[in-house]
């Protein structure tokens, strides 16, 4: 049980956990916020079943969509398999690809990924995908500096902007996790993962599509394996915007400090226990407010940015 | 000084003491409250926001005496909290009865005994122009504080940083707010500001001092209500529904 893994081996966990975990976190969320509605609720498995059927399905793409159309759910989901190399998901140390990029460099992967799929719904000819993507660009262009500004208090709190760093100043201390700048940073990428993850206030994840105006409207016209890679990368998305919350800024503890199986098998139990327990958190905001109308959506966004921008400045004078 | 600020800025900073950080948090949560009152729409709530920054202010001064040793602290945590987290919401309260919305008499379950007035369209600006414009304010505030060089022994600095900007945003409140009411919960808050700074740079101060400027609070409570009164006489004798907004001092412009 405690053999020594080969780091190569546990960084492919770390993808691995990403990609088998995430429908199941996505499937907690559901089933947590159906049992909070006091409806039964689908079972946890549900989004597995869901992949399952669709990979069987046929594919159909719409007339006149190009190569561009077919090929860019697959690209997006490499992009968001790459990018679990780049952040602490098992381990408190640095695996050999995990400096490759920085938490910069994690985003504009992220943000890849969610161009390729804004083109793919424009390919299409559909309005209703080129509303969703037009709008996620609009929104996109203002969550943005909230994220800028998150990544200047990390810069400015460790010195540097490697996830792995800062994850390693919280557990320092007690004293770094409640001061103001951390606490402000943390709310802050909390909001902006609301809105990434297309959750309440933003939009509703589930129900009738006529709501789920932005994230939801792109894979539209997907069909079958397609539709399946898509539903499966936002899924991903989710599982990895959720782990950096948990393992750099809220909770980087239980993460394996060596590199044997048990220790890594104990940092995939616990990876997948937090974002459950931050998915069943993101399910009671989700009941327990109404979506904003779209033109609110700044307001939400400007929330963010006080945020961010606070945490900034009580950083930058004196310390806070 | 420089090398003081070029260790601020470049290396990467020590994180404080718990007490520092604690100290820091209830801070910047009253500067957040401030803010927060850009968003509130019905005066109700814009009510409950000030009690709540009030009872941080109570917070911190316990935190502070808890953690300085200076016991007249607590006299002044429990009196400011009886004043601004129990008698001037009260007040307040009594005063904005019957300001419901248009078309809801006095009287009326939905609106006008709970003082439920909607404030939210007498913003002269958006509000996330709002939130920006009080963002920028409120940046001039903090580097002003900091530009200043003050060391205190009571209470972190930063928390003075945040102190100077709930005053200047309780400024963008109060100029942007339109509706009597709200010009009248910026004013207290802004001395919830003043507060803050007290507690930074003078915790010792002598309580008769404190319990001073307290009292002095409670003579802005009164000219408001008198203010709010008169707006509301004047809605009624007019005819139309009752009116918060300071536009209608205008004519008495002489």
């Amino acid at each position: 049980m405690s053999a020594a893994l080969p780091i190569p081996v546990i960084q492919l966990f770390q993808v691995l956990t990403i990609a088998a975990g995430a429908p199941g976190v996505s499937g907690v969320i559901s089933r947590v916020e159906a049992r909070l509605q006091g409806r039964r609720g689908p079972r946890v498995l549900q989004p597995y079943y869901d992949l399952a059927k669709l990979f069987r399905k046929e594919a159909l793409a719409p007339e006149g969509a190009s190569w561009v159309f077919l090929a860019a759910p697959l690209a997006a989901f490499t992009c968001y398999l790459t990018v679990p190399l780049l952040i602490p998901v098992l381990t408190t140390y640095g695996l050999p690809l995990g400096y490759m990029g920085d938490i910069l460099g994690g985003g504009f992967i992220l943000s890849l990924a969610s161009f390729l799929v804004a083109v793919a719904a424009l390919e299409t000819g559909s309005p209703y995908a080129q509303l969703g993507a037009s709008r996620a660009k609009t929104f996109a262009a203002i969550t943005e500096p909230v994220i800028l500004f998150v990544v200047f208090t990390v810069a400015l709190i460790t010195g540097t902007d490697l996830p792995y760093a800062l994850a390693a100043t919280v557990r320092s201390s007690a004293g770094q996790i409640i001061r103001p700048a951390h606490v402000l940073a943390a709310a802050a990428l909390f909001m902006v993962i609301l809105y990434e993850t297309a959750r309440i206030p933003v939009e509703t994840h589930t129900g009738t599509n006529e709501f789920g105006m932005i994230e939801e409207a792109r894979p539209f016209e997907h069909s079958g394996p397609y539709f399946a890679l898509l539903k499966w990368g936002s899924a991903a998305k989710q599982l990895i915007l959720y782990t950096i919350l948990i393992n750099v800024f809220i909770a980087p503890w239980g993460l394996a400090s060596s590199n044997h199986g048990g220790a890594v098998l104990l940092a995939i139990v616990a990876l997948l226990a937090k974002a459950s327990a931050l998915g069943v958190v993101v399910a009671v905001i989700d009941n327990s407010f109404a979506k904003l109308r779209l033109f609110k959506i700044t307001e939400f966004a400007s929330a963010a940015f006080l945020l961010a921008v606070l945490g900034v400045f009580t950083l930058y004078l004196g310390g806070g | 000084m420089l090398a003081a600020y070029a260790a601020r800025t470049l290396g990467p900073p020590q994180a404080p003491g718990a007490y520092t950080s604690g100290a820091n948090v209830i801070a910047v949560l009253i500067l957040l409250a401030e803010f927060g009152m850009f968003r509130q729409a019905l005066l109700r709530d814009q009510v409950r926001l000030y009690m709540a920054q009030s009872g941080l202010i109570s917070v911190l001064a316990v935190l502070v005496g808890a953690d300085r040793h200076l016991p007249e602290l607590y006299v002044l945590a429990a009196l400011s909290a009886a004043l601004k987290v129990v008698a001037i919401p009260l007040l307040l309260r009594r005063l904005l009865r019957g300001t419901g919305p248009a078309g809801h008499p006095e009287g009326h379950p939905a609106g006008g005994l709970t003082g439920d007035a909607d404030i939210a369209g007498s913003g002269a600006l958006g509000l996330a122009s709002t939130v920006l414009l009080a963002i920028v304010v409120a940046a001039f505030g903090f580097f002003a504080a900091g530009a200043l060089g003050i060391r205190s022994t009571a209470a972190p600095l930063t928390a003075l940083s945040v102190s100077v900007a709930v005053v200047l945003v309780a400024f963008v409140l109060m100029i942007n707010r339109r509706d009597v009411a709200s010009q009248a919960i910026g004013l207290f808050s802004l001395e919830n500001g003043i507060s803050l700074a007290a507690l930074v740079l003078a915790a010792s101060l002598p309580l008769i001092l404190e319990v001073a400027l307290l009292f002095d609070l409670l003579v802005a409570v009164v000219v408001f209500g008198l203010l709010i009164r008169m707006h509301h006489l004047t809605g009624l004798r007019h005819g139309r529904a009752e009116s918060l907004s300071t536009a209608d001092l205008t004519s008495l412009r002489g």
